[in-house]
């Protein structure tokens, strides 16, 4: 039933040279490359991180009957939504400049890429700049509500960084041409961006919870 | 029975070799959750008891288990003649059945203990 | 005079090739840029082992103060860095890196008819991250401020308030620091496992070592990260004054205990898993028939680890908390057996229906067996709260866990360590002196711990530096330094035949054992590219399908998947191995050591509050990466 693997034709991904054989090859091969299979290791690394302090969260509510605790203020609801929503527009980019770069249009995957990185990256000023606004409001140090609060915010504010970082290397290495490696890594890096707004919903949805 | 095609006994053998797990997974996760929210300083402000949540969660658990079991019962049924050493994707199948088989009557049994005893105990009562 | 020229083997134009291709580097810049999973599992394997020292040196200084009444060999604070210090390097700097560091990333490749693992720089970053992290830790205790509040550090007492010097924070960090290190041999090992297999090695084929070695990684893969996010907590606590452990406003101790003990009880089924899988490689070569009941031997391996996962209150049955949360823990502690047993059942049934042959590894598993049962009967104990409730914190606890971590994680690795040393050496070891040394050890264990249960049931706790005499723990305590003695003598002949064996014994041939795995069709040691052509694989013991091999020695003959034209290896679909590409493996690279001694240089300025420094450390080490990234593994 299984093919003899001496007979089965199988490309050399990393070994293809120009980009037409670049694109040949990640058409044929089998599945994704073990670079992809990576990222989904690192994001379930990440997520379990992110589980623990979001566990945290609710262990320390259950614990303390009024939440948030007097003097600190509910957390807003609008602005966050908009920024999340902000954000997860600029997962089609990302996964579009994969798909371009997997069929060898260069200048589409470029475009793409600049278009979502310009997005992130507003986002990231934006939301550091309200981060800084809340620590004059009350300070990481005052209770376990403003702790946890920081911390699980900020931790999320990384990972977009750590996106964004990403998005900016790949834009440079597309500038120089195409390789597999490259497209591999276009495709472990949409992914990431996927995780990272999942995670951020994630992340939004249990500091609103505070309302409730 | 009608025959099944390879595709549908392969989504029968992932799901018996998964739900199992992920319904006991789940029961811990939220009745113990339960048990700390109702018990906690804040205490419960839901309104429904630790006994109506416990009892709720041991039967989603036991059936989605059950479930389970009969999707890995009936992909090894159906792979008779297949060793669990023979090529993929039978002899594969064949082999996460068999595992699975045993997997979920273990967690059978720990969502029964566990969903059984947070009920008869005394909500909140110290250990 | 015509010179008669022997005809060249089959195949040896290709072998000549491959062996240009995959040549290493020579010299200690070799060493230092390495990438070949074999060399880094030699440089884990001696690293551990002075670990391994360490950890037994701090062991007996314990028991030499313990031995009698009112001792003062070492004074109470000194005392409580050693258990600390014992605590932390057994598990994190001795059993994870030689289980997962050492026998896995020697073993793992070859036994998968792999080439390498799959992201081989990384692989080299795990084993400099991991040194850099010990070496981290262990400037704590030459500078006498080494972590002192047990290897779980409760809050409050490690909180600033109560423990103000730096050993706390040398705790956090090192731990972070090495968790970094087995986070990523974990997400290696998975998709190694998953990606890199030999064509036609489905997942029904795989060997139980492998199975074994995936149960512990997912384990890790999950695990680590909840420490981490304790120990951040706990860093910024003493450091920037948040609260999350601080009951005044809102925190709570016992979270500390959940996160730890989310991470802790998985790291202790992490610790004996790997040893399981060298256990089922070891008894088929020396009862030269297969695995009782294999899919459920490799199920077993994978429930262990996830329903070891829901277990982990059932280290806090003494915090006060409702008995309806704890019952959740008290099931899945009582059924979390079920697999181990099954192992169990499987290993001694193929042992008595095999012809067994006690060569020392098999020794050492036997020993294992018996350790592992007498420590697990313990174990199950502990599921019923109001017993645990009396013994907890008590010896009776240390005994029961040194059994399990001497006895199912150490007596395998002893005898994994006699078992493939024919494999990695090319020598064979003198059989006699293996057998003696594991008497020695099996006696010295067995005295050293056992006594541990009846002290402890006669009340004496935990982490006690003296204890008065009159309460009848003396003569106990006694004979446990006794037993600790003469386990060292056992150990140091092991090592002293291993060492010996290494420069006198008669060589080794490719196959010593007939062993089921492919490392045996390859020669001793093997060559830098593993495999001469991509194996054939029907079975999950292929070195007994001469059929298969036959077809081998045919492709090597003709050149069939020698896949010689560059440093390369296959790629096969995770569920099936399905054969899906051909990827080129990048050659020696000097990041992987510039990157770790960047991250040490992060760790050292957080450790003194300088934090800004550490930033721009952190910027540092983000250019090195920038730098490894931009050689791209075909070039």
């Amino acid at each position: 039933m299984s093919a003899d693997p001496a007979r089965v034709p199988v490309p050399r991904t990393t070994g293809a040279e120009s980009p037409a054989e670049v694109v040949a090859a990640v058409r044929r091969r089998a599945g994704p490359p073990a670079a992809w299979w990576g990222m989904v290791v690192l994001i379930a690394s990440e997520a379990t991180l992110f589980g623990a302090f979001i566990g945290t969260y609710y262990y320390l509510r259950f614990e303390t009957p009024v939440w948030p605790p007097l003097g600190i203020p509910e957390p807003k609801v609008v602005v966050p939504l908009i920024l999340i929503g902000c954000l997860a527009l600029t997962a089609p980019p990302m996964l579009l400049a994969y798909r371009a770069a997997a069929a060898g249009r260069l200048r589409a995957a470029r475009g793409y890429l600049v278009l979502a990185l310009v997005v992130q990256a507003g986002y990231f000023a934006f939301e550091v700049h309200d981060f800084r606004d809340q620590l004059h409001t009350y300070g990481i140090t005052r209770n376990a509500y403003s702790s946890i609060y920081y911390t699980l915010l900020g931790a999320d504010h990384a990972h977009v960084l750590l996106g964004i970082l990403f998005t900016a290397w790949l834009l440079a290495k597309l500038a120089g041409g195409l390789t597999t490696y490259r497209v591999n890594a276009a495709q472990a890096i949409a992914w990431y961006w996927v995780a990272v707004i999942l995670l951020t919903f994630a992340v939004i949805g249990t500091l609103l919870s505070a309302r409730v | 029975m009608s025959a099944l095609s390879l595709r549908s006994l392969a989504v029968l053998q992932w799901f018996g070799l998964l739900a199992g797990a992920g319904a006991w997974a789940g029961q811990l996760v939220v009745g113990f959750g339960v048990t700390q929210a109702e018990c906690g300083a804040a205490g419960s402000r839901f309104g429904i008891g630790n006994d109506v949540w416990q009892a709720a969660l041991l039967g989603a658990g036991v059936l989605a288990i059950l479930v389970a079991e009969a999707a890995a019962v009936t992909v090894f049924l159906r792979t008779r003649g297949t060793s669990y050493e023979e090529e993929p994707p039978v002899g594969r199948m064949r082999f996460f059945a068999i595992a699975a088989m045993a997997a979920n009557l273990i967690f059978l049994m720990i969502v029964v203990l566990s969903g059984t005893a947070s009920i008869a105990n005394v909500t909140c009562r110290q250990a | 005079m015509a010179v008669v020229v022997p005809p060249r083997p089959a195949g040896a134009e290709y072998v000549e090739r491959l062996e240009r291709q995959w040549a290493s580097r020579p010299g200690v810049l070799g060493w230092l840029t390495t990438t070949d999973h074999k060399r880094i599992g030699l440089l884990y394997f001696w690293t551990t082992l002075a670990f391994f020292g360490a950890g037994g040196v701090e062991a007996l200084i314990m028991r030499t103060q313990l031995s009698t009444p009112n001792e003062h060999i070492v004074s109470p604070g000194t005392y409580d860095e050693l258990f600390s210090m014992h605590g932390i390097t057994m598990i994190f700097f001795f059993i994870i890196p030689m289980t997962t560091g050492a026998f896995g990333n020697y073993l793992i490749p070859l036994m998968i008819g792999a080439r390498d693992m799959a992201f081989p720089r990384m692989n080299a970053l795990s084993y400099w991250i991991f040194l850099a992290s010990g070496l981290f830790i262990y400037t704590s205790l030459f500078m006498g401020m080494a972590p002192n509040a047990g290897w779980f550090d409760y809050v409050p007492l490690a909180s600033r308030q109560f423990d103000p010097g730096r050993n706390i924070d040398f705790y956090c960090l090192g731990i972070i620091f090495n968790s970094i290190a087995s986070t990523l041999t974990a997400g290696q090992f998975i998709v190694t496992i998953f990606k890199s297999r030999a064509p036609g090695m489905s997942l029904n084929r795989m060997p139980l070592f492998c199975f074994a070695f995936l149960a512990a990684s997912l384990g890790l893969l999950f695990a680590l990260p909840v420490l981490s996010a304790n120990t951040i907590f706990l860093f910024l606590d003493r450091n920037i004054g948040t609260h999350f452990f601080d009951p005044a406003r809102g925190g709570s101790p016992l979270l500390w205990q959940h996160l730890f003990w989310i991470f802790g009880h998985p790291e202790v089924y992490i610790l004996i898993v790997p040893a399981f899988g060298i256990a089922t490689s070891i008894i088929p070569a020396f009862t030269q028939r297969r695995l009782t009941a294999f899919p459920l031997v490799a199920i077993a391996e994978l429930l262990v680890v996830f329903i070891g996962f829901g277990v982990w209150a059932h280290h806090m049955f003494a915090t006060g908390m409702p008995t309806i949360s704890m019952v959740f823990f008290a099931a899945a502690t009582a059924m979390v057996v079920i697999p181990s047993t099954i192992q169990v059942f499987a290993w001694c049934m193929s042992m008595v229906t095999g012809s067994a042959r006690f060569r020392t590894p098999l020794l050492f598993i036997a020993g294992f067996i018996f350790m592992f049962v007498t420590g697990g009967l313990t174990g199950i104990m502990f599921l019923a709260i109001p017993f645990d409730q009396q013994v907890t914190d008590t010896y009776f606890i240390i005994a029961h866990f040194h059994y399990i971590i001497f006895g199912a994680a150490v007596f395998p690795i002893f005898g994994g360590m006699y078992f493939w040393f024919p494999k990695v050496t090319g020598r064979m070891y003198f059989e006699r002196p293996g057998q003696i040394s594991f008497w020695i050890i099996f006696v010295g264990t067995n005295l050293l711990f056992f006594p541990m249960h009846i002290v402890g049931l006669l009340g004496m706790t935990r982490r006690v530096y003296t204890y008065p005499g009159g309460l009848g723990w003396t003569a106990f305590n006694f004979a446990e330094t006794v037993g600790g003695f003469i386990t060292l003598v056992g150990i140091l002949l092991l090592f002293g035949n291993l060492v010996v064996s290494y420069f006198r014994a008669p060589r080794a041939d490719q196959d010593p054992w007939h062993g089921p795995t492919l490392e045996w069709t390859t020669t001793s040691p093997p060559p830098e590219y593993n495999f001469a052509v991509v194996p054939t694989v029907t079975s999950p013991y292929p070195n007994w399908d001469d059929a298969d091999r036959e077809r081998d020695r045919a492709k090597l003959a003709r050149g069939v998947l020698v896949l010689d034209e560059g440093h390369e290896q296959p790629a096969v679909t995770p569920v099936d191995g399905r054969f899906a590409e051909i990827v080129e493996m990048p050659n020696e690279s000097p990041w992987p050591v510039v990157l770790a001694i960047s991250l040490a240089l992060v760790f050292t300025m957080l450790l003194i509050e300088k934090y800004v420094i550490a930033g721009l450390m952190g910027i540092l080490c983000l250019i090195t990466l920038l730098a490894w990234s931009w050689k791209e593994p075909q070039e």
